[in-house]
């Protein structure tokens, strides 16, 4: 009876010492600052002196008072809808390219990863360089064969696709995790289709595509968490501008932490794009049970039945 | 399989063109580390230095104590690394192979963590850490680490779900524990994963100056991505020691990358080759 | 089960000695400030590279002098903000800290007028008198003035010669610059000018002082200031330049432009000097024009940069000992080329008026006694200061080039 007890509690007990590494990390250091940092969204805080409550007063300003909030939101949401469809695609289609079985293949696929390698800072001050409107690198190759490059980073109107166009650049990352789900395809199962005379555009849709689904998940939730938070960049390549055309909302809650040292402020705007992520996060996962196919998830039904007759 | 002459022409085109598209300004760079800074700020710009100043380099490198940086950085790197592949598999094992009681919570909790922004996270962070007495050492940009990050977790967590249990039926029956099960069959199934979980681990590590830069004080703490960001100054940044340092900072994460890149091919027998 | 049972315990290992390890350095922490019976005092600084160097020299030799003090330099460059910021909100701000944002952070940083007068009076009158302004608040230090700058006009002399017109001269006005500017803009491949498409409203101040206007009054209104006629004259005047096509509004500093001899002319601080001497520039330094009309001396802003201590200090005698240091005229020598010199002994000894490339800065500090720039008199200047920013670039931004008693009017509203 002892024994059996026992082996029962261990079993329920297993999978929580799995997981225990985290559940203990997250208690120890991660729960205390979000909580902190919610406390601290309902209350004026300007970093040098003490902080005083205001209960929603932070919330309620942003909401009605702030034209900037808005905005801001505008302007990351939409850099969302443009980057996140746009950066998966390049980094499947890219992952597809570098596990084309031709000579030379290893080559393009460091070189393609070069530039998520490259620090953020020189990255951004390479970009600036090649993007000046005026004395820039690429509207000079522009003006060689008689085009005349738009102002990238001064004309409102290009400045979003302008700071697109350099985020884009670190693609490796997406595309690393894209190649490393292909790569571990058994080949038997292209093997399979291969004799079903299945052609290759088939093979991707009917074969590939499905088998990493988890991963573009993985990708697709990761990538709107980093497409609300993109400051980095945008800081050091346009400062949020021109006129205020990339001002992210990513920015717009920096700024208003160690810029105008209203810390308060902030956590209440990190909170709210908080909720933001959530919903869109929660959104996409429920409707990933449709599109989303877990190799395991079939098995999963066979061992539930057995567990049951035990 | 076999490819046609006229594919195998159209891929190589593709890939030439995509790599002088991400090639360009990583040229443009290597090429301005040998110049002056007149020169390479000169309109019109000029692809190749008139004169390579192959001393910008050895300059720059003694500019700063880039020999401590670089220990310490290469310290952070492989110590966080090594407990990032550790207990994320552990955890990621856990909320992928099991079913329990919370897990969907739980789950949905570790995924939250990353939605809020580091801005309003760091100054609380910040005061734990001195409360702990770990400001002004490696102990914050290593530690955490070790407890797992919630997006190398979800990483992989959906690799494991997209290994079919076949796996591990076999050893259940010959009375294997899930410990053996994860450490025996998983794991080796997981290699190329784990790799992946390293390499990207190692390149955010070994760039990320806004941790250092919060956490550390003195100079002989610094590592290399901070004393990077130490160029820039408030009126003006010196370009051309800050791109030798950045051309000298991609070589390690290039190494490694080339290496993984075997064991991420070797990693599943019988996969495409 | 044996393997699960010690991964177990290792990993409890693993928790109990971070906990203890806490506890132990909290020990630690608690009598921290002193380091081997010396009492530390936490140093940071915004310099950069090899400037830093310099710095850690003088701060050895503190150090060396002191048995009882050990003082660590901080060095953070351009994330110098971030990080006071997060030491001031978490309470662990360094003891001594550069500063030149005394509206923004004076909260957390001490008054000095009581150290100041124990030195005594001569202590403080060696210092050029404007700088106290803007190291003050409310009529009280929080800082004590290490270097500063005043803006001024750069020129290439080399272009001039190419174009056949004469060198600025400090007696020049605007109609003058503009003229210079078309001349050179028509014959040779290089533009007239150049002024920044999005200033810093806090620099661009100067010029509204210089045409006998302000951004605000006394009590921080804008209206009929920001918006006045002569405010008005400015913008229109330098929007007209670049309508013109003689002038350029630069998406940097300008120095970029300047240093690859695109452009002729250009305002900045005395912080392009190192770059362009490297460069081995052919260029000159002169007064700012003065406004035709306006009937005085053009006016500059001050960028001052000063030496604070935090108030959380825990040892501020010590602090005191090192300010009083990085003060004094050994170290104000020392500091030459990374900071034009604050006292009046060490200009004098040193003969930095005799210097063509530093003296117009002096003069420029001279022409400018006796303005406090808004972001002392606005409360929230920080926003402010970005609502403005927006509105300039609006004036100056070639893809919009909005009319300017529009943006201005509408600014004022806000």
């Amino acid at each position: 009876m002892k024994i059996m007890k026992r082996k029962k509690f261990i079993r329920k007990a297993t999978p929580y010492f799995f997981i225990s590494p985290w559940i203990i990390g997250f208690l120890v250091f991660t729960i205390g600052p979000l909580i902190l940092s919610l406390i601290m969204s309902f209350f004026d805080w300007p970093l040098t002196t003490e902080p005083v409550f205001r209960g929603f007063g932070n919330y309620i300003e942003m909401f009605t008072k702030d034209a900037q909030f808005w905005k801001s939101l505008r302007i990351s949401l939409k850099y969302a809808a443009i980057f996140v469809p746009l950066n998966m695609g390049i980094a499947l289609f890219l992952a597809m390219l570098i596990t084309q079985p031709v000579r030379g293949v290893k080559v393009f696929r460091t070189i393609f990863y070069i530039p998520a390698v490259i620090s953020g800072v020189a990255v951004s001050i390479i970009w600036g360089w090649i993007l000046n409107g005026d004395y820039g690198a690429l509207n000079y190759l522009l003006s060689l064969i008689g085009i005349e490059g738009p102002r990238w980073l001064v004309d409102p109107a290009w400045a979003l696709f302008a700071v697109i166009l350099a985020s884009a650049f670190g693609v490796g990352t997406m595309m690393l995790i894209f190649y490393t789900n292909i790569k571990s395809i058994p080949i038997t199962v292209y093997e399979a289709a291969s004799l079903d005379g299945a052609s290759p555009a088939r093979q991707f849709f009917s074969i590939t595509l499905p088998i990493i689904t988890p991963t573009i998940l993985f990708n697709l939730i990761t990538s709107i968490i980093g497409s609300f938070q993109q400051v980095t960049l945008v800081m050091l390549l346009t400062g949020g501008g021109p006129l205020k055309s990339t001002y992210f909302y990513g920015l717009y809650t920096y700024n208003n932490a160690f810029k105008h040292h209203k810390l308060g402020y902030a956590s209440a705007n990190a909170w709210v794009m908080f909720i933001i992520i959530l919903i869109l996060t929660a959104l996409v996962f429920k409707s990933s049970s449709t599109w989303v196919f877990y190799e395991a998830e079939a098995k999963k039904e066979n061992k539930k039945r057995r567990g049951g007759k035990k | 399989m076999k490819m046609s002459r006229k594919t195998k022409a159209i891929i190589y085109i593709l890939l030439t063109v995509i790599a002088v598209y991400f090639l360009a300004p990583f040229v443009y760079m290597f090429f301005t580390t040998f110049k002056t800074e007149a020169e390479a700020i000169a309109y019109p710009p000029k692809l190749l230095p008139s004169k390579w100043l192959f001393e910008n380099f050895v300059n720059a490198w003694k500019s700063q104590p880039f020999g401590t940086y670089l220990k310490n950085s290469i310290l952070v790197t492989v110590l966080t690394t090594t407990g990032q592949i550790l207990s994320c598999s552990l955890v990621a094992y856990g909320f992928a192979k099991f079913e329990f009681k919370g897990k969907n919570i739980l789950f949905m909790i570790l995924l939250s963590t990353m939605m809020i922004p580091w801005d309003v996270t760091m100054i609380p962070q910040y005061m734990e850490f001195n409360m702990f007495g770990w400001i002004n050492t490696l102990k914050p940009l290593i530690i955490p680490a070790w407890f797992g990050s919630a997006y190398y977790i979800f990483l992989m967590r959906q690799f494991l779900m997209g290994v079919p249990k076949d796996f591990e039926e076999a050893a259940r029956i010959d009375g294997a524990n899930s410990f053996q099960i994860y450490w025996k069959i998983y794991m080796p199934i997981l290699k190329p994963s784990l790799i992946l979980v390293g390499v990207l681990n190692m390149i955010s590590v070994w760039n990320d100056y806004l941790g250092p830069l919060i956490f550390l004080q003195e100079r002989s703490k610094y590592t290399l991505a901070l004393g990077l960001a130490a160029f820039k100054g408030v009126h003006s940044t010196r370009i051309i020691p800050m791109l030798c340092i950045t051309v000298i900072m991609i070589i390690p994460p290039i190494i490694a990358f080339i290496v993984a890149q075997k064991y991420i091919v070797e990693g599943t027998s019988g996969s495409i080759k | 089960m044996k393997k699960r049972l010690a991964a177990l315990c290792v990993l409890s290992l693993a928790v109990v000695t971070i906990f203890t390890g806490c506890s132990k350095n909290n020990n630690k922490d608690n009598t921290d400030n002193s380091k081997g019976g010396k009492t530390k005092i936490r140093f940071a600084s915004w310099d950069v590279a090899e400037d830093v160097d310099r710095q850690q020299a003088l701060v050895d030799k503190f150090n060396a002098a002191h048995d009882d003090i050990v003082v660590t330099l901080e060095a953070y460059g351009s994330d110098f903000d971030t990080k006071i910021s997060a030491g001031m909100g978490s309470g662990d701000a360094p003891d001594v800290m550069y500063m030149w944002n005394y509206p923004a952070y004076s909260g957390g940083l001490e008054p000095l007028d009581g150290y100041i007068e124990k030195e005594g009076e001569n202590y403080k009158s060696n210092f050029y008198e404007t700088l106290w302004n803007y190291n003050s608040i409310n009529d009280q230090v929080y800082g004590i003035p290490i270097g500063f700058t005043t803006h001024a006009l750069f020129y290439n002399k080399d272009i001039f010669a190419e174009a056949g017109v004469a060198e600025p001269t400090a007696d020049w006005t605007w109609e003058d610059l503009k003229a210079a500017a078309k001349t050179i803009t028509e014959k040779t491949s290089a533009l007239g000018f150049s002024f920044q498409m999005k200033p810093d409203p806090y620099d661009f101040e100067m010029y509204l002082w210089s045409n006998g206007s302000a951004y605000c009054d006394q009590d921080g209104k804008l209206e009929g200031n920001l918006n006045s006629e002569k405010s008005q004259e400015v913008f229109q005047m330098f929007q007209d330049m670049e309508k013109e096509g003689y002038a350029i509004a630069s998406e940097k500093s300008g120095t970029d432009e300047f240093r690859s001899g695109a452009v002729a002319m250009y305002v900045y601080g005395s912080w392009a000097i190192s770059s362009l001497k490297e460069d081995q520039l052919n260029y000159g330094v002169t007064t700012i024009p003065a406004f035709a009309n306006a009937g005085q001396d053009s006016v500059s802003i001050l960028s001052s940069s000063g030496i604070s201590m935090s108030k959380d200090s825990k040892n501020k005698d010590a602090a005191w000992e090192f300010i009083k240091f990085w003060t004094n005229e050994e170290a104000n020598k020392e500091r030459i080329g990374l900071e034009l010199p604050v006292l009046n002994s060490v200009v004098e000894s040193e003969k930095i008026m005799e210097q063509p490339e530093y003296a117009p800065f002096y003069v420029m500090l001279e022409q400018s006694k006796g303005y406090t720039p808004a972001s002392f008199i606005i409360k929230d200047w920080s926003e402010k200061s970005e609502n403005l920013s927006l509105s300039f670039e609006e004036i100056f931004n070639p893809s919009v080039l909005q009319s300017v008693p529009d943006v201005l009017n509408n600014a004022v509203q806000q």
